[in-house]
């Protein structure tokens, strides 16, 4: 797929396939982006008799340059979903599920012409009452029912279940590295001892954050890249968004905006407060950042087996040990105000 | 053994030149974020080579004398060796806080997390100023 002069021949011959009814199809361009870790990602331009289509292809990588293992057929038909769903992101068009007109599984999404937040925002644009915009692109994909959602997302049988699975995650991970990682194991324990008020759980996107976000000409977020979402607690996005927003900002949810993005949510999705609060949402900057730790800390066990050469995978290692630096002084921050919601909630119950 | 320019110096000057050098001439977007994820992981390796061995050296004393486990030494100062036993000295740390929650010990917790914190205070030396190349 990154075979400039190969891909414009393949793509059309594929093209032709799926549109029986499309004549003269030609690829104007064909482009390798840039801007994702782990996935194959080109943008082409095609042209046929009755009109004109900006595609945009991720696929799967080869093997040794694998970052993170994801599935490109449940994006596939999650995207579809979400489609069905009107949710802001770019329409699921085509799929190669095993590659045999692409040269690798791939899917094929339209291209967005909206513009890329995280410029906008480098460049001075006006962030004020995004972070109402914000919570209504999250409410816009955790309201979906579970039902829904593509069969393959494993359901949790429970919140308390999905909860602790996701807290021993930092254990498991941690046993899993070719190093012991004694802060991973401290996340763990402080996160046991601070548990939040229950919600229900529902799709997450699992890499929310501002480099996946776009703006549209009316000012809502159209959101990118679903390749890491699963189901369960809808407030881990958020506390994603944040933990990424301490590296690459604006924060959306700094402390002068989060109280009325959490009152926002809140309307929208009938959460209490006791459940969305800024305290809460600085616990899920933690917890909500474990699957893709496990997954940089994946990679760079691999690079350090010599199994994965891809030179991200040692890069990346620098995001978790900056991740760690957040983390630690924000549990001693964090701790009291968690211990007295907690105390709040038994006292209200 | 030559010793100086020293392995800090060196991976510092290839970093430089590869910025100042050889960035400017490349126009492939793809190789320019290559070049500064390279950049970045140099400049680490360089604080690295400078420290590493006696970071994990103050760090095993520290964690000798809190938890109260005698941790030894390595087998050799070739960094294999400094590198195994650290990671026995961490296992001991693991340990000693996954009993300090279990047993719901929180000045005890708050004892191991001072090393935590300077164990991650030395990691930020190493990472500097971190820049997502690539992202956005």
């Amino acid at each position: 797929m990154h075979e400039p002069n190969e891909m414009p021949l393949r793509l059309a011959a594929f093209l032709a396939e799926q549109e029986p009814d499309w004549s003269d199809i030609e690829v104007t361009s064909y482009e390798v982006m840039t801007g994702g870790y782990s996935r194959l990602l080109a943008k082409a331009n095609v042209r046929h008799a009755d009109g004109e289509h900006v595609l945009v292809l991720r696929g799967d990588p080869p093997l040794d340059k694998i970052l993170i293992h994801t599935d490109r057929s449940q994006e596939w038909e999650l995207v579809k979903v979400l489609n069905e769903h009107a949710v802001l992101t770019p329409s699921a068009r085509y799929f190669d599920p095993h590659g045999t007109g692409l040269g690798t599984k791939a899917l094929i999404i339209d291209f967005s012409h909206a513009r890329s937040f995280l410029p906008y925002a480098q460049a001075g644009g006006s962030l004020q009452g995004l972070e109402l915009k914000l919570a209504d692109a999250l409410v816009s994909f955790h309201r979906i029912p579970l039902d829904d959602l593509p069969a393959d997302l494993e359901r949790p049988v429970s919140w308390d279940a999905y909860i602790s699975r996701r807290i021993d995650e930092w254990r498991r991970t941690a046993d899993a590295h070719v190093e012991d990682l004694p802060i991973m194991r401290y996340m763990a324990g402080w996160l046991d001892a601070h548990r939040p008020a229950p919600v229900p759980l529902s799709l997450m996107h699992g890499d929310f954050q501002s480099a996946n976000l776009m703006l549209t000409d009316d000012g809502e977020f159209e959101m990118l890249d679903w390749e890491l979402a699963s189901i369960g607690d809808p407030r881990e996005d958020m506390g994603y968004f944040k933990a990424i927003a301490q590296i690459a900002p604006p924060d959306l949810l700094d402390d002068v905006a989060c109280e009325a993005f959490c009152a926002r949510y809140r309307e929208l999705a009938g959460m209490t407060e006791l459940q969305l609060n800024p305290a809460v949402v600085a616990y899920f900057l933690i917890l909500g950042v474990v699957g893709t730790v496990r997954r940089l800390l994946e990679g760079g066990a691999d690079y350090a087996r010599g199994t994965n050469h891809l030179f991200a995978s040692a890069f990346n290692m620098n995001s978790v040990q900056y991740g760690q630096s957040i983390w630690l002084p924000t549990t001693d921050a964090l701790g009291p105000i968690l211990d007295m919601l907690a105390a709040a909630a038994k006292e209200a119950s | 053994m030559l010793t100086r320019p020293t392995t800090e110096q060196v991976l510092i000057g290839i970093a430089n030149d590869l910025r100042d050098i050889v960035a400017p001439e490349v126009d492939s977007e793809a190789v320019k974020v290559l070049l500064g994820q390279i950049d970045q992981v140099l400049r680490g390796c360089a604080t690295r080579a400078a420290h590493e061995t006696a970071w994990i050296h103050e760090e095993a004393d520290s964690v000798s004398a809190i938890t109260g486990v005698e941790v030894g030494w390595p087998a050799s100062l070739h960094l294999d060796d400094v590198v195994a036993w650290y990671d026995t000295v961490s296992r001991v740390l693991s340990g000693a806080l996954d009993d300090a929650f279990a047993d719901g010990d929180t000045v005890r917790v708050a004892d191991l997390k001072t090393l935590l914190d300077a164990r991650s205070a030395n990691e930020m030396r190493i990472v500097g100023a971190l820049e997502l190349v690539g992202r956005g």
